[in-house]
């Protein structure tokens, strides 16, 4: 999955907070990214879905994330939608066809995010899993208000965390799928 | 499970670092500035993390820290241990797995990747 891709572009962004929605609604995967970060204009937005644009340092890397990922979406016939407002933030929204032989599986969320989350000092996150009956949510600032001085990087809590996403995946009916 | 556990992770954290009389044995600290995160720092503070871990070294804490004044050599990072601490530079994953196994665990730091050591008061 691209949850990594759209969270590295919001820590590229400077956001301070960054939510992550991820939901199985009415058949469709839902993945929504928001972040309070230095947000984008119009042209910049238009930019993001070229495939040869990127604000990136080059030539390490070239910026395939968001036109991939809008292919991806076209060729499922989902869509991808990028909200964004200079100096406020953006929002990036997917959605694809749960049925979908070819849907991207949801691979290790928890292993994915969680080192993301906990390496990103001075960011906080909001995790969001849902599906049509239930939500589940992990915000870092009250994961911050159990642990006291205790930092996230703390083996025991990283550990705690992955197994932490990966029971809430289960209660919303997300389980890995591959 | 609970996010209310994470309490019990907090207090024998607490209880850990009061019977070694307070004080982690290592602290390692890896520059995550704009310019050491551009340079791989994620992946190097992954690699300590996951070091740490499988070898379940509970006397060692690793945090993070802001710009080090060293953007060239960038991921820094810094081992801090009684009386001294020891800086390293250009750390990539491997170097990072590295600093552990050898100078972490085995106590023989890697004299040629380190940048500086300097005293630190006890």
């Amino acid at each position: 999955m691209h949850v990594a891709d759209l969270v590295e572009n919001a820590l590229r962004a400077g956001a301070k907070h960054i939510r992550i929605a991820l939901g199985r609604k009415g058949g469709a995967l839902i993945l929504e990214v928001t972040d309070d970060g230095q947000g984008m204009d119009l042209l910049e937005a238009e930019r993001a879905m070229d495939p040869f644009y990127t604000t990136k340092d080059r030539p390490v890397k070239v910026g395939l994330g968001l036109p991939l990922l809008r292919q991806t979406a076209e060729e499922l016939r989902g869509r991808l939608d990028i909200s964004s407002q200079p100096g406020r933030g953006t929002r990036v929204r997917l959605e694809l066809p749960w049925d979908h032989p070819d849907r991207p599986p949801i691979g290790d969320l928890a292993g994915t995010l969680i080192p993301l989350i906990i390496t990103s000092q001075g960011v906080e996150f909001t995790l969001v899993l849902a599906d049509d009956q239930r939500t589940w949510e992990l915000d870092t600032r009250e994961v911050r208000d159990h642990l006291g001085g205790l930092p996230l990087t703390h083996p025991e809590v990283l550990s705690f965390l992955e197994r932490y996403v990966r029971e809430g995946m289960e209660h919303v009916g997300l389980k890995e799928d591959g | 499970m609970k996010l209310e556990d994470l309490r019990r992770i907090r207090e024998r954290a607490q209880d850990r670092l009061r019977l070694r009389g307070g004080e982690a044995r290592i602290k390692i600290v890896v520059g995550m500035g704009t310019s050491g995160i551009a340079a791989g720092a994620r992946k190097t503070l992954r690699a300590i993390l996951d070091e740490v871990t499988r070898r379940n070294l509970s006397d060692v804490i690793v945090t993070q820290t802001g710009e080090k004044g060293l953007a060239a050599r960038e991921p820094i990072v810094e081992v801090y241990e009684e009386g001294k601490v020891t800086v390293y530079g250009e750390v990539d994953e491997a170097l990072a797995r590295r600093i552990v196994a050898e100078h972490v665990v085995n106590g023989r730091p890697l004299s040629e990747h380190i940048l500086e050591v300097r005293e630190v008061k006890a």
